[in-house]
């Protein structure tokens, strides 16, 4: 994977801004690689903490459904 | 404890790490981007001292606290410090070097849009370092 | 010797005892003291940054000493001692062994924090947590300064006779039916961060002697001036101090994995990726260090070294994350305050995290570094993690300090209170720093959207000051007139508690 995103950077790293009155946009370049990075930040997230609240919901003693553990009543 | 697959675990690792390789790889060929300096670039000499920012053009004509760049040029910050460690930032273009006396620290950006924007102080340096800050005019091009 | 509270003692036989939950009393108590000192600094930060302009704090000095000290107490004289509070009750207990192996080393380690505490505290510097040269050798005012570099001196000095006195309790004391692999894992992490510390801690010890003497003017080991060069403090400074990192969030997951399976009423999931990931962090945690310094004119090719560095801490700290989400799983959890804290410091330690990969990105330091994304970000650690793992860990281990409960509802609503401060704090802290707002600046210029973000944050931190007032109404009180706990199942849930009436040794 690294190798498969790698490898065009590369290339287009020695392409880039050699052309002079050509400049490449350092606000774009940074501002997308951290929206890029906040897409996938905030999926990781919601997936986690959407996890961690169904759990809290779903495994909570007072839940219709919850049942003993298999290790209650044993000194675990 | 023990009698449970650790299959669940191994790949949650694995997407973890093609997560980090993938951060990893898009950083380092944005980095790679930012840092290559057009040859073309003018010099400017930023000057950090408490509490204020001194800029010299290739010219030698000098800027304290103003610095007036032109549209479509690009420019390179030589960035040092006389006294204490200072930190030149203009927010708006995404510039940030730090100002550490004895080294010269460069960065560089090409303004391209005619504007006002502030420069300021980024890094902690005593009384006044919250005020030390400076305008970037971009004006038009004159020739 | 354990229901400190049920039965009175004259206050200077707990001082002068070398027994480990004597010591871990003391530890408790001076590090909640420094919490509430800390955090009343934090609380006055806030209220002048709720506008622009001069509100409560009177000139840009007084507000740079309040930031540095705010920082130093917090880290230094509350989270580093509360770990040890909880490591000297618990850990002798986890390895079976009656005490601390150097039980008088570890009288002495306690006693060496108030001393520096009134040092930190009576100078007042105003040199950052960071005490970056050339400013602290060139411009800090003394004597400030040098009683922050002796009070300094003298904690490090304390945590390095605890961790040594933590490794030789565990290694070397515990039972000898116990192999390494059947310690708990709360016991592991005080081990992993007991090691960083003795690892890390002698090069800050190192360049604190350095900036003293170039304050002094006898060396320049720091200062451009005489030749030398403040990038190699940063370098020793984080050397110790990104490991530092993990010696704070360490114990407080160690705590969570005391806290998780009790209430989840099931075993950890797994221990061994625990432990793994406990000597994982321990040692890749030592390969990270220069990405707080990638504005400082790094090369690309040092910036790339120490970004992968950083990530490659990640890994090891998601399996914890993992190992709780799969004890939880099929769990019947009871919702009391200790689980709830550790509950939601897990749920805050994946957007610090998050925060932290963004951060390590090379070019993105030019959009986040020393703005309010970083203070946003480590004090989602600092209190949304450590400080949230402590004090649920704190309510858990209540009832058998005091041998009284704390009140339940005060508990939660400390809990809730707590939760929402700290997600508008420090969420919208990371909000105002993409919006450009440096750090440690007393006043900033009235931009719309800097005052709208400092009000909340500001309002946030009322709230947490709020929360905090309940939690000490709430400690002080039930810990004198509470209900009396049931000392073998405080909350109910069945199995073998790692609580110290087991280990009692009367004639100590």
């Amino acid at each position: 994977m690294a190798v498969l995103v790698g490898l065009p950077a590369v290339d287009y790293a020695f392409a880039a801004g050699d052309e002079p009155g050509e400049y490449l946009d350092r606000r774009v370049l940074i501002w997308n690689l951290f929206y890029k990075m906040m897409t996938v930040a905030f999926i990781t997230g919601s997936v986690v903490s959407g996890t961690i609240i169904w759990q809290v919901w779903r495994f909570r003693e007072s839940h219709p459904k919850a049942k003993p553990t298999s290790y209650e009543g044993t000194d675990w | 404890m023990g009698n449970h697959s650790n299959w669940p675990e191994w790949i949650y690792v694995a997407v973890v790490i093609a997560l980090m390789t993938w951060v990893g790889a898009e950083a380092w060929e944005a980095e790679r981007l930012v840092e290559h300096v057009p040859a073309d670039a003018e010099t400017i000499i930023v000057t950090g001292q408490q509490w204020f920012w001194t800029f010299e053009h290739e010219d030698g004509t000098k800027e304290i606290g103003e610095l007036h760049v032109e549209v479509g040029k690009a420019y390179k910050f030589e960035v040092m410090s006389k006294d204490v460690n200072h930190s030149f930032n203009i927010h708006d273009y995404v510039v940030l070097m730090d100002a550490i006396p004895g080294r010269v620290n460069t960065v560089w950006f090409a303004p391209d849009a005619v504007g006002e924007h502030d420069i300021q102080c980024r890094e902690y340096c005593g009384l006044i370092h919250y005020n030390m800050r400076g305008t970037l005019y971009v004006t038009e091009p004159t020739t | 010797m354990t229901l400190e509270l049920q039965k009175p003692r004259p206050i200077w036989q707990i001082m002068f005892s070398t027994h480990h939950t004597d010591v871990g009393l003391l530890y408790l108590i001076s590090s909640l003291t420094f919490l509430f000192l800390g955090g009343s600094l934090a609380l006055g930060i806030r209220a002048e940054l709720f506008l622009p302009g001069s509100q409560i704090i009177a000139d840009a000095m007084t507000f740079n000493r309040i930031f540095t000290v705010h920082g130093t107490t917090l880290i230094f004289l509350f989270i580093i001692p509360f770990a040890s509070a909880v490591g000297n009750y618990y850990v002798p207990i986890m390895v079976r062994y009656k005490d601390m192996a150097y039980p008088k080393l570890n009288a002495i380690a306690f006693w060496m924090i108030p001393p520096a505490g009134v040092l930190i505290w009576l100078g007042f510097a105003d040199f950052t947590w960071y005490a970056t040269p050339p400013y602290s050798i060139i411009s800090a005012p003394g004597p400030a300064a040098d009683m922050w570099i002796f009070g300094l001196k003298i904690l490090g000095i304390s945590s390095v006779l605890g961790a040594l006195n933590f490794v030789v309790t565990i290694l070397k004391c515990k039972h000898p039916d116990m192999s390494i692999g059947q310690i708990p894992l709360m016991a592991w992490s005080f081990l992993s961060s007991s090691l960083i510390i003795m690892v890390a801690i002698p090069t800050f010890a190192a360049a604190l002697l350095m900036l003293l003497t170039d304050r002094l003017g006898v060396s320049g080991f720091f200062n451009p001036a005489m030749g030398g060069d403040p990038i190699s403090y940063a370098h020793l400074f984080w050397f110790t101090f990104h490991p530092e990192v993990y010696v704070l969030v360490i114990p407080a997951i160690g705590m969570m994995y005391e806290i998780i399976p009790r209430f989840s009423r099931k075993p950890i999931y797994s221990y061994s990726s625990g432990v793994f990931a406990f000597v994982m962090l321990s040692i890749v945690g030592f390969s990270s260090w220069a990405h707080h310094m990638y504005a400082t004119g790094m090369s690309f090719t040092e910036k790339t070294v120490f970004m992968v560095g950083t990530l490659a801490a990640v890994p090891a700290s998601a399996m914890h994350v993992f190992n709780f989400v799969a004890t939880m799983w099929n769990a019947r959890i009871r919702f009391s305050t200790p689980m709830m804290w550790a509950v939601g410091g897990i749920a805050l330690f994946f957007s610090a995290g998050a925060g932290g990969v963004v951060n390590s990105a090379m070019p993105l330091d030019f959009t986040t570094h020393d703005t309010y994304w970083v203070v946003g970000h480590f004090h989602l650690f600092v209190m949304g993690t450590i400080a949230f793992g402590s004090i649920g860990y704190l309510y858990y281990m209540f009832p058998y300090v005091t041998g009284r409960m704390y009140n339940e509802t005060l508990g939660k609503i400390h809990f809730i209170l707590s939760f929402i401060g700290t997600v508008l704090v420090f969420f919208t802290q990371h909000v105002l720093g993409l919006y450009g707002m440096p750090r440690r600046i007393y006043d900033y210029p009235p931009i719309p959207e800097w005052i709208a973000m400092n009000q909340i944050a500001s309002i946030g931190a009322m709230i947490i000051g709020i929360s905090m007032a309940v939690f000490l109404a709430n400690m002080i009180h039930s810990a004198g007139k509470g209900k009396f706990a049931d000392t073998d199942d405080p909350f109910g849930l069945g199995g073998k508690y790692y609580y110290p009436f087991e280990a009692k040794n009367p004639s100590h």
